[in-house]
């Protein structure tokens, strides 16, 4: 519940929406990630922007599986990747993350009802399009974590939790291999698979 | 208090909920009072509303008076005002609020520059075009309220504030009357121009649960 101080001391980092995807093989192993972000305030501007992991294991990753940026403004991808991304160690640590390179998209869109059967985000670019699906939805639930819940442990976050049981990843039409797996979050059993809508990162 | 990390409330409704409320000087009532909602989770889907009263006090709608409502889910909309905007100070017993004119949305756009210089909503539809500027953004101020420091008074509500030091709300190229004022809001002054991101409303579990 919210402290009884209106104005929560601190500085915002940014504040948007930041839904993700992690797709596991059978041995437990991540077989895809993706996390997107739908950001309306930070120091680099607002915008869009898809990390990609299509092939976690690989440094550079395949035409159908890449390891890429896909986003609509340059400065706030390179914003996130060293402010944010580069502190979640699950990115940080894979292979690809010092050789992730930039790509433009053209068109950013969300489909469908966070509180119904389904719902999306599609970025597309120049050759490139993927559409992250979240299925069989779970009620939202709002979060208030301090930096020793959260992954860059600095930050205290506010955001809106909506779990999915099931999710897919789609690069030009064709689906990542792997499932949804499970998770712990401030002691919440949840999924691997989570619309996150409402998410304020403030440095306290 | 200690901070509870996971809210143990019903989740209402999230989105967007930036504002402008215009007076002709200080000490007199509001001229213009408007409102825009990008709502992205709620019970009845996600959705798109402008309400604008530039005759608050007068009941009667568009285009009598600048009084009326555009939205793309009408059940949204009619839901989020009874149980939120008819609650806000600002909208308390405004005969505009029961009488205003209900229009369609064709077309909603952005234009968020730098987030400091300007930022811009527009709305289009049934003949109308409605453009939100807010100009001279102040920092990002998180908030966090229950229901004693709650607009509505009842509920826990999260957002990111920023004060805008001027603003318009233009009706088809006109601008509203008045300008921006001040106000005691959240334990502070603050400007009555504003951009409310991340905004997330929850009902807290009945006393005793």
């Amino acid at each position: 519940m919210p402290l009884s101080i209106p104005i929560t001391p601190g500085t915002v980092d940014w504040t948007g929406e930041n839904p993700g995807i992690l797709l596991k093989n059978a041995d437990g192993g991540f077989s895809a990630m993706a996390l997107f972000f739908r950001v309306s305030w930070s120091p680099a501007g607002s915008g869009h922007l898809l990390l990609l992991y299509g092939s976690p294991q690989s440094r550079f990753g395949n035409e159908k599986a890449p390891n890429v940026l896909l986003g609509d403004n340059p400065d706030l991808a390179e914003f996130l990747k060293e402010n944010f991304i580069g502190k979640l160690g699950a990115f940080r640590d894979a292979a690809p993350f010092t050789h992730l390179q930039y790509k433009q998209a053209l068109s950013v869109r969300s489909d469908g009802d966070p509180m119904g059967h389904r719902y999306s985000e599609i970025v597309a670019g120049h050759d490139l399009c993927v559409e992250l699906a979240w299925e069989k939805l779970e009620q939202p639930i709002a979060l208030e974590l301090v930096p020793e819940q959260v992954g860059t442990q600095e930050h205290v976050m506010f955001t809106l939790l909506v779990p999915a049981r099931k999710a897919r990843i789609m690069v030009n039409g064709s689906a990542l291999q792997g499932s949804v797996g499970s998770r712990v979050q401030a002691g919440l059993e949840t999924t691997t698979a989570f619309l996150y809508f409402a998410e304020t990162w403030i440095i306290p | 208090m200690t901070r509870v990390s996971i809210n143990p409330g019903k989740v209402e409704w999230s989105g967007e909920n930036p504002g402008i409320y215009l007076k002709e000087s200080p000490s007199s009532d509001y001229t213009t009072l408007a409102l825009f909602f990008r709502i992205v989770l709620s019970p009845f889907g996600r959705g798109h509303g402008a309400l604008v009263l530039s005759a608050p006090q007068q009941a009667s709608g568009w285009p009598e008076s600048v009084n009326f409502l555009m939205t793309d889910n009408q059940t949204l909309m009619r839901w989020i005002i009874d149980n939120w905007v008819a609650k806000f100070p600002a909208f308390r017993d405004r005969p505009g609020l029961d009488t205003l004119t209900w229009l369609d949305i064709e077309a909603v756009s952005r234009r968020p520059s730098d987030l400091k210089s300007s930022y811009r909503e527009t709305v289009r539809g049934s003949g109308v075009e409605v453009e939100f500027v807010w100009r001279d953004l102040g920092k990002p101020l998180p908030i966090e309220v229950t229901p004693e420091n709650s607009p509505t008074g009842a509920h826990d509500m999260y957002a990111v504030f920023l004060e805008a030091a001027s603003a318009s709300v233009l009706v088809n190229g006109s601008p509203l009357p008045g300008h921006v004022a001040t106000r005691q809001f959240f334990g502070r002054t603050m400007s009555t121009a504003f951009l409310a991101l991340s905004e997330t409303w929850v009902t807290p579990p009945p006393m005793g649960n």
